[in-house]
């Protein structure tokens, strides 16, 4: 293609501007967290400092960040767990209809969350459930579909030879499952593990409802709360709050893409 | 070493049932072959020896065991897959150590069984690689130490050649003989391939349907098939038959030639065997079938003349070295003294 010098300065002006629109609410995100006199204006800070992300973790906030963290950790392993022990004999049994069974399943999953939420939420009063452990064990249910799903059809690409190839040799059905099925499986292991965390991560309705004191708020209902707390917005606290809230995911995304790219090669060995 | 013997084995599916009572003798350090067509049940028998289908009727024995109702481990067998089934997530070391480590065998004779079972087969140099780094004949190498290493009373072998390409098949033929005779085993060694069979096999079986056909060595089935499938099976060109009828005291010949024999159920004879290395070309006078030519495949040490008889049957002569045939042009074939085979209305030989 040629290049006109009008044609490609107009199109570098029309490229800042989207680029501005795009960028500056994440520049006020940054510009106002490093700030330790922040105001809530898009500005360069007069002074810069950690001051804002020393309170994000303190405190409150840094309670908060645990709650997270053992929701979404719990989530995902309590999920991957039972995904494991019901995913493989779905793929592996001939149960008459379980294809049906999982896609109604899935069916179910499709229902907005806040249509159960009454009855889950007498549930877990009547289970004694309305803590962490409440939003661990509802969410991982809610999780659960599509967890068996991803992992059945995981567990499908293993070969069943590798399977008997084990058997004769003497290994026991736990024996195969842990060194044969697993390890060959574990990129969709680490995905399904990863979405379940993430997800987890970002729940905001059930925790809400399930933990009423903030002590046991996760970040997402913690972000919530901290609007209008004192009276005035913090923004220096709220903005850093909400990288640290965002920080995860960012990492989650960049563990998972190493683990896809290195995890399907060599399944199903053929000449 | 053992011997394996099987009676009345039977597999049904359902209502369906795919192996209709075979029975067997394998003795101690043969080599057998099953082989057949695909479907007839061959794997499924193989796959009942070493434990991973139930039977459904009849008794195993191994080593003079009944194995019925013996699991797989503890049958003293190792089997070779067709698709090799390395587990991808372990070096070659770890593959061939796997079963041994399941059984608590102590390390340094894991180390040492492995690495013997390395050298017989020549992969000692890639004993840290993984399988996708190997190629489908070190790959199948490997499945056979693996099967080597766990020092089987019998080994299985599930159609192991077939993901090999052609001189490549040919070449781990030699050295699946070889290993035989080395390791002095039992085998048992299915295929579809009847050239594997021929060239491997102390004995064949050979298997149609479900039921066996012939159980005998290489040559007796080349030379004395009891029935049309078998004769047709074996044997690199198929036999040439065709119909026939009893005429005084010979056989008329499609085309109206009369062949003179002396056979002592000629009446009952209602098709003709030969094979096609038996054939020669003949004068007018002496032919027994006349044709044209319609198809030749040169191969330098012989050719393979296709000659399409006037009823529109097809016969195939090979002929050694490069004769100068023309297509289209008429051919005299005559039959031989000996290698006639005479099959009666249900395809069984007549003796």
């Amino acid at each position: 293609m040629e290049t006109n010098p009008t044609h490609s300065r107009l199109t570098a002006i029309a490229l800042t501007f989207m680029a501005i629109i795009w960028v500056s609410p994440f520049s006020w995100l940054f510009l106002n967290a490093f700030n330790t006199a922040s105001t809530g204006q898009l500005e360069i800070p007069r002074s810069v400092g950690l001051d804002n992300f020393a309170m994000a973790i303190s405190g409150n906030a840094g309670r908060q960040f645990l709650n997270s963290m053992l929701i979404a950790a719990g989530t995902a392993t309590l999920s991957v767990v039972v995904g494991i022990a019901a995913a493989y004999p779905l793929s592996r049994l001939r149960i008459p209809g379980r294809n049906a069974f999982l896609w109604t399943l899935v069916l179910l999953r499709m229902l907005p969350s806040a249509g159960v939420l009454v009855p889950l939420y007498f549930a877990a009063q009547r289970g004694g459930l309305l803590n962490q452990l409440g939003v661990i064990i509802a969410l991982t249910i809610l999780n659960l579909p599509f967890t068996l799903l991803l992992l059945k059809n995981f567990f499908d690409t293993v070969p069943i030879e590798l399977e008997e190839a084990a058997y004769v040799e003497g290994a026991t059905l736990f024996q195969i499952v842990t060194r044969i099925v697993l390890p060959m499986s574990r990129a969709g292991i680490a995905v399904v593990w990863f979405f379940s965390f993430t997800g987890a991560w970002n729940e905001f309705l059930l925790p809400l409802i399930f933990a009423r004191v903030q002590d046991a708020f996760p970040m997402s209902v913690g972000l919530y709360a901290a609007f209008g707390q004192q009276g005035a917005i913090n923004y220096g606290f709220l903005t850093a709050y909400s990288i640290i809230y965002a920080a995860p995911a960012v990492g989650v995304y960049f563990l998972l893409r190493r683990n896809m790219n290195t995890g399907f090669a060599g399944v199903g060995v053929k000449g | 070493m053992a011997d394996v013997s099987l009676r009345g084995i039977r597999k049904s599916y359902g209502s369906v049932e795919v192996v209709h009572g075979v029975d067997l003798d394998i003795k101690s350090g043969e080599f057998v072959v099953f082989v057949g067509p695909s479907g007839c049940g061959k794997s499924t028998l193989l796959r009942m020896i070493a434990g991973l289908e139930p039977i459904s009727g009849g008794d195993i024995s191994i080593g003079g065991v009944l194995v019925n109702d013996v699991p797989s481990p503890k049958r003293g067998i190792a089997m070779v897959f067709q698709s090799y089934a390395l587990y991808p997530h372990m070096t070659v070391y770890d593959n061939m150590a796997f079963g041994l480590k399941l059984a608590k065998t102590p390390r340094a004779e894991v180390d040492q069984r492995v690495r013997a079972a390395a050298r017989i087969l020549q992969i000692e140099d890639y004993l840290e690689r993984m399988p996708k780094a190997l190629s489908g004949g070190q790959r199948q190498r490997v499945a056979i130490g693996r099967a080597i290493v766990r020092d089987p009373k019998v080994f299985l072998f599930d159609e192991p050649l077939s993901n090999l390409d052609a001189s490549l098949r040919a070449q781990t033929r030699i050295e699946i003989a070889k290993l035989h005779d080395t390791l002095d085993a039992t085998m048992i060694y299915v295929t579809h391939d009847q050239v594997e069979a021929m060239t491997l096999a102390d004995r064949i079986v050979v298997l149609n349907a479900g039921r066996i056909e012939q159980v005998g060595s290489p040559l007796e089935l080349y030379s004395n098939p009891v029935n049309i499938f078998v004769a047709g099976f074996i044997a690199s060109q198929r036999m040439n038959f065709t119909a026939v009828e009893q005429h005084a005291g010979g056989l008329r010949l499609p085309g109206g030639k009369l062949l003179s024999i002396a056979h002592g159920q000629l009446s009952k004879a209602r098709t003709l065997g030969v094979r096609p290395e038996h054939l020669h070309l003949a004068t007018p006078e002496t032919a027994h079938f006349s044709g044209t030519l319609s198809v030749i495949e040169q191969f330098g040490e012989y050719a393979l003349a296709y000659v399409e008889l006037p009823g529109g049957e097809m016969i195939t002569v090979k002929l050694d070295g490069a004769p100068d045939l023309k297509l289209h042009d008429t051919i005299h074939i005559g039959l031989p003294d000996h290698g006639v085979h005479l099959f009666d209305e249900t395809g069984r030989a007549l003796r």
